[in-house]
């Protein structure tokens, strides 16, 4: 292949892919980058005032981190599919009075509260009609603790229509009304039944069992001021029904009226992401505030005052539904970075009606908070609870190998017909 | 069995890569220097092992960070970063060699080369004093017990209360003392003699040990081991013994000077000049010490033929035209002796010290020889007429049945008038049970072992002198048969012949002057330390690593000072009860 690779001709393909990228997407997005880009520039984008490396907080807090790992090939048994997963909670406590900068609590107290750390998942199904629905719903009934799937559901409709669907008894009259029996049970919640591929089920398992860690962790004595996720808070919707797809979508919003109800900062990192411009929007950045210069960019949605940008109107789920997107970069050698906050929270606490200045001073002093905690030097500029929570639960390659093998230890233990646990390609050296 | 691991010492790391030769540790982030030891308990397949390991390298490392160098220069260009909970992850990465591993067998331990290899993920434990001594003292046994302490087991800059002492029985395999200047040569010579004291007192107090006495010869270049190089020193030591543990222990004398008058008071009343006659020389003591051409040589060994033990004054007083004579080879033979004449201590008449030193090495005592006042050729010329002449009466001894034989032997071996002024004595020392031409004689083996010291080694021991007719050659390959060896000091080990260093079975190897000296120590001890250079180049004065070929285990050894031991055990000189049995008798 390399032949090929360093070849004129694939460099001429080459050109041509990008010369019909900047044709037909650049030219339209540079069109309308330049409708916003005085309003990223003048109100959307700012700095703040970090806080001193030897600062002392009059309240030192805790954070937490919740990040998730896994494979949805454990093991192949003919058409079932193992998978592993593992998910991680990492508390740190700003300790600024001890200066013991952002120090993980005792493991003991953590697993005493939580359980144990990383916590693993596995899950199984069949290629046999409905067993991946079906599995898949027993696997998440069992992996999240709120049981009761009515209320599982509640709290998405609740934010969704702004409070005007409180409990079950007001969905009468609303469009949710016929579908209020598919509401009582977390299989009928699945609604992305023909797109259960492997990859998907895995993604949907991976979300609730960080989501449980999450609900653990808020019902728990911990009381965090901030509740890191890794990704996004996007919910995606039943485009007929209106309601999440997967019921994951229900416990995300499930988790983020809890975490409104302790007084707990929802918030989701990621580092890759697809903000259009984002790198344009870094540049204004540095042109604005100096290379060096730390910064955060609010990505607002139609629903805000002048409305959305017009960068990402025909771009899905940007900003996402119920949540509040920002670009921000707290280290200059870094690409920015996106962070989304749960938008019910963000009404309640930094938006101020009418008041800009005001909306700009919560802003401030929230990303001042995020970024002292990302100045860890392994990771600087990312959040290092989220980064300890990664490192924690990260499944590596060495890992997975061995964890193959003790499948297959496990099976001979169990007299069990012994089967191989790479995957079938291993056996062509492929 | 099950070991008590928490006498161990603290818990300190994992044993991660490595084979049985060299291995990988991770441990905590304690302040570790090169040299430690540390011990692996290993209980693979049902054996309890405790490998023992010596740190030779070190490396900071943290968990979860692949490349130090960034996080170094982030915490450089961001000054506002920090390492949330590193403490934890901050570990060290050690590398070293395995020493060997013991074993218990029924209510011993055993040691053991490095010839395997601890079980997966052993735990590895630092050594603690005051915890640790014990069980390593226990474990160690079969490699530090012995007769004569040398010093206490050194892990890293600590030490354990882990005595470290040679057996007696491997002196006559000869000893090798390695330092340069500042070392520590002096202090421990004087720790040795000290010891062999301790020894010998040890074996009068109580016979029912058996303790085989030893007898040493003890050059002392700068007159420093009688009186001290700070406070005290041998003479402090005598001084607290009651008259008849002196007696048995010390005997009449035990400091040679060339000047008697010139020392002090209290340790003259110990002391005997040194007088050597010239009827005690014997040629091959000349060529031990300098090279002559076969002409002198041939020449020399003609004259003595002749006039016997009167050769040397028969050569001074030759004429050059007596027939038969080469002018030539006369006088350069006549300058090479010239130095006896000029020589207080190498006498023609009078009385001679030899049979006194042959009476005191014969009955396990202690020879403090002071040679700060001789010249180099008389201290080389005493050491070999004393090595020879001991030598030679064991080797009479050892060729005999019974006395009568002996009495040939030795008349044929030795210089007529001194064998004759020892006859009565040998006869004493050498019967089983009796002093006629028909008592059988006594197995060197079963007499004192001696210890002759050999001073600056180099300028005897040296391959030209070694090549010929040296007393040394004989010594350091048939010491053993005689139970006697050598204590060879050096600054260096690369000058020093192949022949001695190849007899030579215990080595203390002090701080060494360059990278050469380094090389050839490792080359020469007799158990493997290669990889040790860089301990070589960090260790101080006073530390060692002592090598023996009858022990696994190379022993970092720190010399304790003089006067702190001495301190600690000048009660035991003192008789207990003398006082009162000497009011008795008054």
């Amino acid at each position: 292949m390399l032949d090929k690779i360093l070849t004129e001709n694939f460099r001429r393909t080459l050109k041509m892919v990008f010369t019909d990228i900047n044709n037909q997407q650049d030219r339209r997005d540079e069109h309308e980058f330049a409708k916003d880009e005085v309003r990223i520039k003048e109100r959307l984008l700012d700095t703040f005032t970090t806080h001193r490396h030897d600062v002392i907080l009059e309240n030192d807090f805790r954070i937490a981190a919740i990040d998730g790992s896994g494979t949805d090939s454990l093991m192949t048994l003919d058409d079932i599919r193992i998978h592993l997963l593992s998910t991680s909670t990492v508390v740190v406590d700003t300790n600024t009075q001890s200066e013991n900068l952002f120090s993980p609590i005792e493991r003991d107290t953590l697993e005493n509260e939580l359980g144990e750390q990383p916590h693993i998942d596995i899950h199984w199904h069949s290629g046999v009609r409905g067993d991946a629905r079906n599995k898949l719903a027993e696997t998440l009934a069992s992996i999240y603790p709120l049981k009761d799937v009515a209320s599982l559901t509640l709290p998405f409709f609740k934010d969704h229509t702004k409070g005007e669907i409180a409990s079950f008894s007001d969905f009468g009259d609303t469009e949710y009304e016929k579908h209020v029996p598919r509401l009582r049970e977390l299989e009928s919640l699945i609604s992305r039944e023909q797109l259960l591929t492997n990859p998907t089920v895995h993604e949907e398992i991976r979300k609730t069992s960080e989501y449980a860690a999450a609900r653990r962790l808020l019902m728990s004595d911990i009381q965090p001021k901030y509740l890191l996720l890794d990704g996004a808070l996007s919910v995606f919707m039943h485009f007929v029904r209106h309601y999440p797809s997967m019921p994951s979508g229900f416990m995300l919003r499930d988790v983020c009226a809890l975490a409104r109800q302790k007084n707990v900062v929802l918030c989701a990192v990621s580092k890759n992401h697809t903000i259009p411009f984002a790198h344009r929007i870094a540049g204004m950045a540095r042109e604005k505030f100096g290379a060096s210069a730390k910064w955060f960019c609010h990505l607002p949605s139609r629903e805000d005052p002048e409305g959305g940008l017009h960068i990402y109107e025909d771009r899905t789920y940007i900003p996402p539904m119920l949540a509040v997107p920002y670009l921000y970069s707290f280290s200059r050698d870094n690409r920015p970075s996106r962070i989304d906050f749960d938008r019910i929270w963000w009404l309640e606490n930094i938006f101020v009606p009418g008041d800009p200045g005001a909306t700009r001073s919560n802003e401030k002093t929230l990303f001042a908070e995020l970024e002292f905690m990302s100045r860890d030097a392994r990771w600087y500029g990312y959040p290092v609870p989220l980064a300890l929570a990664h490192e924690s639960c990260k499944l590596s390659y060495e890992d997975l190998r061995l964890a193959k093998e003790v499948c297959m230890d496990v099976r001979s233990e169990m007299g069990l017909e012994m089967r191989k646990a790479e995957p079938l390609r291993a056996d062509y050296d492929l | 069995m099950s070991l008590d691991r928490d006498k161990l010492g603290e818990l300190f790391g994992k044993v991660g890569v490595g084979n049985q030769t060299t291995l990988g540790i991770m441990g905590n982030n304690r302040d570790i220097s090169v040299g430690e030891i540390f011990m692996i308990y290993s209980n693979r397949d049902g054996h309890e092992r405790v490998f023992f390991f010596r740190v030779l390298g070190l490396e900071n490392y943290l968990r979860q960070v692949d490349d130090m160098a960034r996080i170094a220069g982030t915490l450089m260009v961001e000054g506002d970063a920090y390492l949330s909970g590193i403490e934890r992850n901050m570990l060290l990465s050690i590398g070293g060699r395995m020493l060997g591993y013991a074993e218990k067998k029924g209510e011993e331990w055993t040691f053991k080369s490095p010839r395997r290899l601890p079980d997966h993920l052993a735990s590895v434990y630092r050594p603690i004093p005051g915890t640790s001594d014990d069980s390593v003292r226990a474990m160690l046994e079969c490699q530090t017990d012995g007769q004569v302490y040398v010093g206490d087991l050194q892990v890293g800059e600590a030490t354990l209360d882990v005595p470290i002492k040679i057996p007696s029985k491997f002196l006559p395999m000869h000893v090798g003392i390695f330092g340069s200047t500042g070392a520590g040569k002096s202090n421990l010579m004087m720790v040795l003699i000290k010891s062999v004291i301790d020894n010998n007192l040890d074996a009068f107090r109580d016979a029912k040990q058996k303790l085989q006495r030893i007898s040493a010869f003890c050059i002392d270049p700068h007159d420093e081991f009688a009186k001290g190089v700070d406070k005290y020193g041998i003479q402090h030591v005598v001084e607290d013994m009651s008259p008849s543990t002196r007696s048995e222990v010390i005997g009449d004398f035990y400091y040679l000077t060339t000047h008697k008058r010139a020392t002090t008071r209290e340790i003259r009343a110990h002391a005997r000049e040194i007088r050597i006659l010239w009827s005690e020389i014997q040629p091959r003591d000349l060529y031990s010490i300098r090279e002559f051409t076969p002409e002198m040589s041939s020449f020399i060994d003609t004259q003595y033929s002749v006039a016997k033990e009167d050769w040397i004054s028969a050569i001074i007083n030759m004429n050059e035209d007596e027939a038969g004579v080469p002018a030539g080879t006369l006088r350069a033979v006549k300058r090479r002796l010239s130095f006896l004449e000029r020589s207080p201590i190498f006498i023609e008449q009078g009385s001679s010290i030899l049979s006194d030193i042959f009476i005191a090495m014969e009955t396990g005592r202690v020879l403090v020889v002071n040679t700060s006042l001789m010249g180099d050729m008389e201290q080389f010329l005493l050491t070999t007429i004393v090595t020879r002449t001991l030598s030679d009466m064991r080797r009479a001894l050892k060729s005999s049945g019974n006395l009568g034989d002996f009495m040939n032997q030795g008349e044929m071996r030795l210089p007529s008038p001194f064998f004759n002024s020892v006859e009565k004595q040998a006869r004493a020392f050498y019967g089983i049970g009796g002093v006629k031409d028909e008592t059988p004689v006594q197995d060197p083996r079963s007499l004192p072992v001696i210890q002759v010291t050999v001073e600056e080694a180099p300028s005897i021991l040296n391959p030209e002198l070694m090549k010929g007719q040296s007393v040394f050659k004989d010594i350091s390959r048939q010491g053993r048969k005689f139970n006697i060896g050598l204590l060879v000091v050096s600054q260096q080990v690369s000058v020093l012949d192949n022949v001695i260093l190849s007899q030579m079975n215990t080595e203390i190897n002090l701080r060494l002057g360059n990278e050469r000296e380094i090389r050839a120590c490792i080359e020469n001890a007799s158990v493997n330390i290669s990889g040790f250079e860089s301990e070589f180049r960090v260790m101080s004065r006073g530390e060692a690593i002592v090598t023996q070929s009858y022990r696994e285990l190379p022993l970092p050894v720190r010399i304790p000072l003089f006067d702190d031991i001495y301190e600690r055990d000048k009660h035991r000189y003192k008789d207990k009860g003398s006082k009162k049995s000497e009011e008795h008798i008054l």
